[in-house]
């Protein structure tokens, strides 16, 4: 670092430590550069804090941070780190992975094995990573705040006569004798800048004209967007901002989503595929999904909601939508998406009827849901009761019957029916609405015991008897939920982001001072952007007022190569 | 006559006149040696007629577009063939608006090739309208692929442009090492465009010969569970097979050069979606371009950068790099809209995540962290010019291999339905 010390211009402004370009009159101050070359002009070469002489350690912090060479190494640090994260797949694309080391060790070989064992393979959630863009929002803002306090006081007061050397050094100098006399042949000058909306002030034979000074603050605009982005992602670490969790249903089940008092119901799930003649040639006869939807309604809890003693949660229907790939169901911030689906024929309902063996007469049918099936059914005279349900029916060690999982894949119902010449107590019967001959098999054996045990008399059958009394659900539809409220936020930063760019870019702030002497005419003029555009536009100005110039003249850069 | 073939002639036309819109400027730019006029006036004659004809392909190949759109029932950017036309299309649309501003007829006679090069690449992509899978028919997504690849097509601008400006200021009388690397840079980078041409007519003088090749291919994999797998699969090699996919059986197989069998067997380790036929295109492309190249230099006995660069002269480089910048800076903002924003939105509501680190979105990072490096060295002195100059041409680069390479080496959640 530099240090200064006359800080004193030659006409009389006491300037900062650190200024490069007189705060007044915009005299060099320092020269680094060569003599000849143009101007430094960034920030009007006003002192930065950065600048500061005797750094502490604080100060030392602070211009590492503000630096841009550092935020340029930052930058590209990461954007490698980033690469690297992309040569294997990273873990978190697998959705069960028990043993990570052994699996890359399997697919990816060696070089697998080593990637993941140095920790690679979850590159992005790193703590060299996270730290990266932690960096960059630290550099972000306080680059930021190194600067536009300095730019926002340098050119909210400029001087409009300025040094000879200032003017005569800027990348687009213009300097000559004018034939006119140079009062009026300012003022027309002036007044074709106006025509190109340049706000004009002038003092004497001196001028200053200066437009879009706002897209000088869109880089910063753009810095702004950037760190409420980055800050919106550290904010999605919060616990109570962040759900994601899965739920899979078949058509009519009715499921909570976990850590939630929510629930939601498959009411339909309908899949459609390409017609053959939608396909070309070569995918004829595939099955390609064309769309999938789940028509659902979500429900929210009100009572006994993780109630484990039997008593059926209170729900309250709060939203429905058909949810589709692209369009999820959203409520309240809770977004569900549809995630995938699998064939896999199961019962929603049957309607069986009742069957007395002895007269051959059979009472129904009534309506048997898999999913929460009521308590009570009415059959003819007769009243069943449902005593006992397995979902997955399957035999214990003891051969005790029993329900492998929650899942409705083999169920089974145990009736007590009570009616006219039955005793009091009822009977007992157990039905596999499945048409499998295993379960009918079983259900006969089961009941057979049962008689033996004297709880049934064997009277009573169940049947279903024709298809339509038969309703299965195809496929079981995956959901994924989804709450994150740092989403808003998230967009707002990209949203900020994005004016910024566009003010900076899509506008350039263009500045032009002159000053005459003797009927000399001295020009400078500077543009942070597109020096093409402003030589275009001075060349123009100055050959209506009767100064004939090429706009290629005008350019005074040089050592850019 | 149906949308789909009033669209595919119109292509034909677009291609046509790129063409010839790229003879133009090279008459433009190389006349200026050897006519014997006015240079001032051929140049810009030749310049305008093949502005002219860059405008009418142009808009030939918007007709192509909006009839494939009709034609085909979705906007058709959803498969690497329409979505690389489309790409020609947005590159010329950018060098369309940059030339309006400069003017300059360098820009267009390095610009034009690029894309009779992009669509010519296309055309080795099956073309045929393809359908949907639901994630993808999404609005959202054709406006986040249609600007993101604005965006790019003018960091395409900015590349032309910075290596015709490279082609003007490496200076070929150096003999120092510095000057020599400089020499030996620029070259390669046309090398490595040769080599593109090279795969094209390999891939295009096989095809129209009707060439093909088959093998059936037995791959093991391990699936999530640690169990085995293994599956028989058939490989249709469009280019003589050089080298045969790993663990394979000879199907069926024209001879070609009197060969009638695979030279190699590729390594086990190529394991990813048609590894073996893609390390055939690549052999393929290499040998040809180097067969090309050899060619060129032997009639020019001289770097092909050495003789392009006499005829540059008369051009100030400060303009070229003005220009290279200016049209990255013009597609910066856009492509951070289309690349990034829009892609955030469409995945937040396609997949419920706004990011998730799949190979092609980093990629895409990666690109906008690249330009806004760019950007800020910029903003610093030393870094004009020259070396501005390269990181426009690395730039590109980056974009053609998250365009292209992620899909050829990474296969993730975005590789395009049926390529
Ligand atoms: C990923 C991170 C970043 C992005 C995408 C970004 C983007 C940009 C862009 C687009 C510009 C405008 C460039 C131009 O006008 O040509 C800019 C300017 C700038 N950036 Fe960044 N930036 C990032 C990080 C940083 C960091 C960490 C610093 C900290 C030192 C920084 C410092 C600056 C400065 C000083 C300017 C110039 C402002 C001016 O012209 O007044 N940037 N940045």
């Amino acid at each position: 670092m530099l240090q200064f010390q006359n800080t004193k211009c030659e006409c009389g402004h006491q300037n900062p430590t650190g200024t490069v370009l007189c705060e007044s009159c915009g005299k060099p101050l320092v020269e680094d550069l060569p003599l000849d070359s143009p101007l430094e002009m960034r920030y009007d070469g006003v002192a930065r804090r950065s600048q500061k002489a005797n750094p502490d350690l604080l100060d030392r912090v602070w211009n590492f941070f503000s630096s841009v060479k550092i935020a340029v190494w930052l930058i590209v640090i990461t954007l490698i780190g980033a690469s690297v994260g992309t040569i294997f797949p990273q873990e978190d694309t697998f959705i069960n992975l028990d043993d990570p080391a052994q699996y890359y060790k399997d697919t990816y070989g060696t070089w697998g094995y080593i990637y993941q064992s140095l920790g690679l393979a979850r590159t992005y959630e790193s703590w060299w990573f996270v730290g990266l863009l932690a960096m960059i929002g630290t550099s972000l803002v306080i680059c930021s705040l190194d600067r536009v306090l300095p730019l926002y006081r340098a050119l909210s007061k400029q001087q409009i006569r300025k040094h000879h050397a200032f003017l005569t050094r800027q990348q687009t100098v213009y300097i000559g004798q004018l034939e006119q006399e140079p009062a009026a042949w300012t003022s027309s000058f002036a007044n074709q800048l106006r025509r190109k909306r340049y706000r004009v002030t002038a003092e004497d034979t001196a001028l200053l004209a200066e437009k879009n000074r706002f897209s000088r603050w869109g880089p910063y605009i753009n810095h702004i967007g950037l760190i409420i982005f980055l800050l919106a992602v550290l904010a999605r670490g919060i616990p109570s901002w962040h759900l994601d969790e899965y739920v899979s249903m078949d058509e009519g089940q009715t499921k909570q989503i976990p850590n939630t008092n929510y629930f939601v119901k498959n009411d339909k799930f309908t899949v459609e595929f390409y017609k053959d003649e939608e396909l070309p040639p070569e995918l004829k006869g595939t099955n390609r999904a064309k769309l999938y939807r789940t028509e659902a309604t979500l429900y929210e809890c009100t009572a006994n909601c993780n109630d484990t003693t039997g008593k059926d949660p209170v729900l309250k229907e709060v939203a429905q939508h058909d949810i589709e790939v692209n369009s999820p169901l959203s409520y309240h911030g809770l977004d569900l998406y549809q995630y995938n689906y699998e064939p896999q024929a199961r019962l929603i309902s049957v309607r069986p009827m009742l069957v007395d063996s002895r007269t051959g007469k059979s009472y129904g049918p009534f309506d048997l849901p898999m999913n929460d099936p009521p308590l009570t059914y009415e059959a003819g005279p007769y009243t069943l009761k449902l005593s006992n349900v397995f979902p997955d029916f399957g035999l214990d060690d003891q051969n005790r019957p029993m329900t492998k999982t929650r899942d409705p894949n083999n169920p089974a119902f145990v009736f007590i029916v009570t009616g006219p010449g039955l005793s009091e107590d009822g009977e007992m019967y157990i039905y596999f609405p499945l048409p499998s001959g295993d379960d009918k098999t079983i259900q006969n054996q089961i009941n057979q015991s049962l008689q033996k045990a004297g709880s049934n008399s064997g009277r009573f059958t169940f049947e279903v008897g024709k298809m339509e009394n038969v309703s299965f659900s195809q496929y079981t539809t995956f959901l994924n939920v989804r709450v994150d409220r740092a989403m808003p936020f998230i967009w707002v930063g990209a949203g900020i982001s994005m004016i910024g760019l566009i003010m900076g870019f899509y506008w350039q702030h263009r500045r032009i001072w002159l000053r005459i002497e003797d009927g000399k005419l001295t020009l400078g003029a500077h543009t942070n952007k597109n020096t093409y555009g402003i030589r275009a536009e001075l060349a123009a100005a100055l050959n209506k007022t009767g100064v004939a110039v090429e706009p290629k003249a005008l350019d005074n850069r040089r050592n850019t190569r | 006559m149906n949308w789909l073939s009033i669209s595919s002639n119109a292509f034909i036309f677009a291609f046509a006149l790129y063409c010839a819109s790229f003879i133009g400027y090279a008459i433009a730019v190389a006349g200026r040696r050897w006519s014997n006029r006015d240079v001032e006036a051929h140049t810009k004659r030749w310049s305008r007629i093949a502005f002219a004809l860059a405008i009418i392909g142009w808009l030939g190949h918007l007709t192509f577009f909006l009839t494939r759109w009709k034609g085909g029932g979705h906007i058709p950017t959803s498969n690497m063939y329409e979505f690389m036309t489309f790409l020609g299309m947005a590159i010329m649309f950018a060098f369309i608006v940059v030339n309006l501003i400069y003017r300059n007829p360098l820009v267009g006679a390095f610009a034009t090739p690029l894309v009779v090069i992009i669509i010519a690449y296309a055309s080795v992509f099956p073309s045929e309208v393809q359908p949907l899978i639901p994630a993808l028919n999404s609005y959202w997504l054709k406006i986040h692929v249609t600007t993101a690849a604005s965006g790019e097509a003018f960091f395409a601008v900015g590349f032309a442009a910075a290596l015709v400006q490279l082609l003007r200021v490496v200076d070929f009388s150096r003999k120092d090492k510095l000057g020599k690397r400089e020499q030996f840079w620029v070259e390669a980078v046309l090398f490595v465009v040769i080599i593109i041409v090279g795969f094209l007519v390999s891939v295009f003088s096989f095809r129209a010969g009707g060439y093909s090749a088959e093998f059936q291919q037995e791959k093991f994999s391990i699936d999530q569970q640690g169990n085995e797998q293994s599956s028989i699969q058939k490989v249709t090699y469009g280019l003589p097979p050089i080298v045969a996919p790993y663990n394979s059986e000879k199907l069926s197989m024209t001879p070609y050069l009197g060969i009638d069998k695979p030279l190699f067997e590729a390594p086990h380790w190529m394991n990813g979606v048609n590894a073996g036929r893609k390390l055939n295109t690549v052999l393929w492309s290499v040998i040809s371009g180097l067969i090309l190249y050899g060619l060129i230099r032997l009639i020019l006995r001289k770097p092909i950068a050495a003789v392009l660069h006499p005829y540059l002269d008369g051009i100030d480089p400060e303009d070229l790099d003005e220009i290279s910048y200016r049209a990255i800076a013009i597609g910066f903002p856009v492509f951070t809209l289309g690349a990034l924003i829009f892609a955030m939105i469409w995945a937040q509501i396609a997949w419920s995540r706004f990011w998730s680190w799949d190979p092609k979105e980093v990629w895409a990072l990666i690109t906008w962290l690249f330009y806004s490096a760019y950007l800020h060295l910029r903003l610093s002195r030393g870094w004009l010019g020259t070396r501005s100059a390269w990181l426009a041409v690395i730039g590109f680069i980056v974009v053609l291999f998250t365009l292209i390479g992620v899909n050829l080496v990474i296969a993730g959640l975005h590789s395009y339905a049926g390529v």
